[in-house]
């Protein structure tokens, strides 16, 4: 099951207990357009390859359309449909004044030159500049995708309609980007975990953490709540994991990888697998890597109270029912990781006014913003008897739902 | 008649002929006439007795009810397919062909003896056909009820608005 199905499992449940009616939830699945073409570049060997680029743009009720390019060899268009509605429900989770998107193009870029991939993106954005704009769409960074893709977009879009950095999201500091937009998604995950502590009668200081991946999510996300005071007692990533119930020691740990380029090999702690991370005895997992990591089985071994995803749908469906069912608290993905999307927004924003925010500005907005989406979540959650996951899902079809009917079809 | 596999192959897509294997499909288009029409020939009349079922193979057939044209149908569309279920059924619209066209017609007394045979091809197409109709039954039903012709509650429905009130028992 891929990310997209489970989350089209959470948007049927919450839509059936909120009772919305069939034609009401074709009607919010349905995207607003797709958009499929053809990529053809020549390689620097002057051969020519062509790829299929997809761009989906889901639902637009609340706003300009936003969501990421992934440049991956399964992209497909169900996929990026999926995906797309994912980033509706989100985006109105923090209730960011924006509708949901994905593209993408099938290809592997491990097998391109940087000059290839800068034609790439550069031939896609001639493909569908016509349809994304800051005011109908605007791409950000995704799989595969980086600072200097989105770059690339903001150049090319700009020969067509004039300087637009606020086309697209995710750039380079120097070249409009937002400052903390690297460990935006670690710190919205801070921001929830924090106050699912303060819920549950947990302090902050002393509470043992466990992170799968050490991406551009969980590298931060173990930086940030080592720094409030968490105790990092499992971390991995693809290349294996280590273990250390007393606390791993951080500073040494960020030395290590900065040398090997893995957290693998790490002296402090006992090493272990992948897998062995996400079941050691701690307070607050964090998978922060792949999807469809956690299924119904290891759901039962999990020891943790509480699970952050990070990553989008580490949870399987089963998994999640097997937490409800034991009581663990799952702080859904929609929710938990939407800090990225959300410092997207301010960079946008920044972009639209053609100012530059300080790092703090950015960090008080995210807490904010994360926070209140935390707190409604919560309330229908109390007031329903519903988990967190279906109460952001309910919460998003609400929002969304609102702003179409006030609109009309 | 026989005709080709290759033919057979492209009629079992068709909706009503559907789950045939190619052997059934043969043994029921055995009983299968092939027939051309030039055009501006008439097919049928409203009114006549509809005795076969056809299978359009070339050209285009206009459909019209006192003179209104209801649709166009062409290659691998069906017509009559009511009259292999319900006998001294007569054609409730005009079928003329507006190109040369090429087609097959099946009597129904055929196969209505092929059903009373328990003969499976036949079984198959009849479930196919009752299919087929209680699609265009809810269609019809669906039409009717976005006219504003509601059987139950006689008023139109406003599911819009009502999505409105079932969000505001939310609180968000």
């Amino acid at each position: 099951m891929t990310s997209a199905d489970s989350a089209h499992t959470y948007f049927t449940k919450a839509a059936r207990i909120m009772d919305v009616g069939e034609r009401i939830e074709t009607l919010l699945m349905t995207p607003t357009r797709e958009l499929r073409v053809q990529v053809s570049i020549e390689l620097d060997n002057g051969e020519i390859r062509t790829f299929p680029g997809y761009r989906c743009q889901h639902d637009n009720a609340r706003g300009p359309m936003k969501g990421g390019l992934r440049y991956h060899p399964d992209v497909s268009s169900e996929e990026i449909h999926g995906l797309a509605s994912l980033m509706t429900w989100k985006t109105a989770v923090v209730n960011l004044p924006f509708g949901g998107a994905k593209g993408g193009i099938a290809v592997d870029p491990g097998t391109l030159s940087l000059k290839e991939l800068e034609r790439l993106t550069r031939k896609f954005v001639d493909q569908m500049h016509e349809v994304i704009g800051p005011t109908r769409d605007i791409p950000g960074p995704d799989v595969n995708t980086n600072p200097q893709v989105m770059a690339w977009v903001m150049d090319q879009y700009s020969k067509y309609h004039g300087h637009s950095p606020a086309v697209v999201t995710g750039k380079p500091v120097e070249l409009y980007g937002s400052r903390g937009r690297d460990s935006a998604t670690a710190r919205g995950l801070l921001v929830v975990c924090r106050q699912i502590l303060q819920d549950v009668g947990l302090p902050m200081k002393g509470m043992r953490f466990a992170v799968q991946g050490f991406g551009n999510v969980g590298s931060h996300v173990a930086r940030l709540f080592h720094d409030a005071g968490g105790v990092l007692v499992a971390v991995s990533d693809v290349n294996g994991g280590i273990t250390n119930p007393r606390g791993i020691d951080v500073p040494g740990l960020f030395e290590h990888v900065r040398r090997n380029g893995t957290v693998k090999g790490f002296g402090g702690g006992e090493a272990c697998d992948s897998n062995a991370v996400l079941v050691a005895d701690c307070d607050v997992l964090v998978p922060s890597a792949m999807g469809g990591v956690i299924d119904k089985h290891l759901a039962k071994d999990v020891r943790a109270r509480i699970v952050l995803e990070g990553a989008n749908a580490p949870c399987t469906p089963e998994a999640d029912a097997v937490f409800e069912e034991r009581g663990v608290l799952v702080v859904p993905d929609i929710l938990a990781n939407a800090g990225g999307v959300t410092v997207s927004y301010f960079e946008w924003v920044q972009n639209l006014q053609h100012v530059t925010w300080d790092e703090e500005r950015v960090n008080t907005e995210l807490e904010r913003i994360m926070s209140e989406a935390y707190e409604k979540v919560g309330q229908i959650s109390r007031s329903r008897k519903l988990p967190l996951r279906t109460s952001a899902y309910v919460l998003a079809i609400g929002r969304v739902g609102k702003a179409t009917v006030l609109r009309g079809i | 008649m026989s005709i080709s596999t290759q033919l057979v192959k492209k009629l079992v897509q068709i909706p009503i002929f559907g789950g045939l294997t190619v052997a059934e499909a043969a043994e029921f288009f055995e009983v299968a006439v092939e027939d051309s029409l030039a055009r501006g020939a008439t097919l049928f009349r409203e009114g006549d007795d509809g005795d076969s079922l056809v299978v359009i193979l070339e050209g285009e057939v206009q459909i019209t009810r006192k003179t209104v044209e209801l649709s166009r149908l062409s290659k691998h569309n069906v017509l009559g397919e009511m009259s292999l279920v319900s006998e001294g059924e007569v054609r409730s619209a005009t079928a003329t062909a507006i190109t040369d066209v090429k087609l097959l017609r099946i009597p129904s007394k055929r196969v209505q003896k092929m059903i009373k045979g328990n003969n499976v091809a036949a079984l198959k197409v009849v479930v196919n056909l009752a299919q087929v109709m209680s699609k265009r039954l809810a269609a019809i039903s669906d039409r009717f009820a976005a006219a504003g012709g509601g059987a139950t509650t006689g008023k139109k429905r406003e599911e819009l608005a009502d999505f409105g009130r079932i969000l505001t028992t939310w609180q968000f």
